[in-house]
This record gives C-alpha cells, structure tokens and sequence, in this order.
C-alpha cells in the first residue's frame, strides 16, 4: 500500500480539486508586534522621502543633511531585519508617499525636519511598553538618534536666524 | 518609604546604571580640570547633571529594597587625559557609557523603566553629540 508522503499529498489535493488543509493555504499571519514594527518601518520610509525631497530642492542641505538621512536608512535596514515572514508588498509603499509636501523656504524645510524628528522619538518612546525587550532596545536606541537630530537640525535653525 | 518591587534583572540593570554614573561623576572631575572656558563651564554642568542621575538611581534601587553599588575610589581611564582635546573626547566617551548603561534600562520589562531608560539615552546621547560633535545611528548599541 502506498503512503501520502508530504511531498504527494499536495500534488494530489490539486489534481482532486480539493481545498489544501488551512496551514497550507492561510495567508501568513502578522502579529500585533509585526504591525507596530511595519508602522516603524514605514515612518522611517517617510522620514527619508522627506529628507530626500529637502536634499533635492536646497543643494545646500544636501552636504549636511546627508549623515543624518543615512543614519535613517541604517534604522530602516535594522527595522526590516526585524520582520520576518512579511513580505515587502504594494500596502508599506502606498502609505510612504502620502506625506510630505515640502515647505517653501530653506528655514521652514529644516523645521519641518526636525518636527518629523521629534515626532518620530515621540512615536518610539510608545513602541517601547508592548515590544520584545530587543525590539524595544532599538526602538529606544533609534529615539535617542532622532533626539540628537532634533538637536542638529535646531542649531541649524539657529544659527540662519543668528545669521540673518 | 514606598517599595516599589522589581524582579532581580531590573534591580541589576538600575545597578549598573548606578555604576556608569560613578565612572562619569568621576570621569568628569578629570576633563573638567583640564577644560577651560566654556568647556569647562559645560564639563561643569554635565558634572552636575550625573550626580543628579546617580542621586535618582540610588533612590530608586533603595526604593526597591536593594543597596545601590557604591563608587569605586579611581576608575582607569581608556586613554591619557594630558589636554582639551582628549578631555572633550573622555566626556564623549564617558556619555557613551552612560547610554549603553541605560539600554539595558530598556530590556527591562517594566513599561515605566523602559520609558526611564529610553529617556536618559536621549539626554546622554546629546551630551555625547555635544563633546563629540557628530551623531551616530545607534547610541547605546555595542559596535
């Protein structure tokens, strides 16, 4: 007698038209944890469209901004290691370019910078309570980068207006 | 007194907190004989700022029933503190210290301690860009 091994089984249930048993078919499940990291994944995506819209319109940014947009893609890289069994799909795109329309002045961009910022530390320091106590020492270690970013991107504002 | 219970992983994480807030009191004391000026007025001020730091910890190990580690009476300095430079560089270093103290702060699971911890790295993370001059993308994280 001939036993279904697992690698028949499948290839029998499509060739009788029968529905695969649910582990085989269920879309993959996101966790409540997957999905604050996703949002973390997709603010740092935002951060960086914003930083590049700002490089691109001012070129004098671009030089001193550039540390600071790259420290954003170190954290989006780690973030992203962090998700495992999600696939990059169409849904984390979408949400990335609805934001940011640029300010209309060098100064205004820069404080529109560093409200996204401090916004981005506020939006760590809430991720913090629920998540794995790895996950949570990223999310602090990224706020306490943004935190100093806050702080570059205010002296900068400063010294224009000292300039002015 | 209030006691406040916290599990042995907490109370050794407040612990060694504790502790790099002693070795920047006194990494501190060092730089700051050798600053001058507004260096030294800085030093001055972060000086004082880690022993509000040390005075708060110790305060919340005692309120957790334990005995805060005590400050060792020299610590080693990881390099030759002979000028401005190398003092600036020391409280850069003392500060990264502090912050990777603090990450373990984090782990705790304690939502209040995590939200203590993930605030003094941001503190700390500053006073390091301050002495330094550069940011860095994971303050805290070993390298």
């Amino acid at each position: 007698m001939l036993a279904a091994s697992p690698t028949t089984l499948p290839l029998f249930l499509t060739l009788s038209g029968c529905k695969g048993p649910a582990v085989l078919s269920a879309p993959p499940v996101v966790s409540a944890q997957t999905q604050v990291l996703l949002r973390a994944v997709t603010a740092e995506q935002n951060l960086i469209l914003t930083y590049a819209k700002v490089m691109s319109a001012y070129s004098r940014l671009a030089g001193p901004l550039a540390p600071l947009r790259a420290e954003h893609e170190a954290h989006l890289a780690q973030l992203r290691a962090g998700v495992v069994g999600v696939e990059w799909g169409k849904q984390a795109q979408e949400t990335v370019t609805a934001r940011a329309l640029l300010a209309g002045t060098e100064s205004a961009a820069l404080a529109q910078l560093r409200a996204a910022e401090q916004a981005a530390v506020t939006a760590q320091m809430e991720r913090l309570a629920a998540a794995p106590a790895p996950l949570a020492q990223l999310y602090a270690s990224i706020a306490a980068c943004e935190s100093t970013h806050v702080s570059v991107l205010g002296a900068r504002i400063g010294a224009r207006a000292g300039a002015q | 007194m209030t006691t406040v219970t916290t599990g042995t992983t907490g109370i050794a994480a407040l612990q060694s907190a504790l502790a790099a807030e002693h070795a920047a009191v006194y990494g501190y004391g060092v730089a700051g004989a050798v600053l001058s000026g507004q260096a030294r007025a800085r030093a001055r001020a972060d000086w004082t700022a880690h022993q509000a730091a040390r005075d708060t910890l110790e305060s919340m190990l005692t309120e957790r029933g334990a005995t805060p580690v005590a400050a060792s009476p020299a610590y080693r300095l990881p390099f030759a503190v002979t000028g401005a430079a190398a003092a600036k560089r020391l409280a850069a270093a003392l500060e990264d210290g502090v912050t990777g103290a603090y990450l373990g702060v984090v782990a705790v699971n304690d939502a209040a301690l995590r939200a203590f911890g993930a605030t003094a790295m941001q503190t700390a993370a500053n006073r390091a860009l301050t002495w330094s001059g550069a940011t860095v993308a994971f303050p805290g994280m070993p390298a």
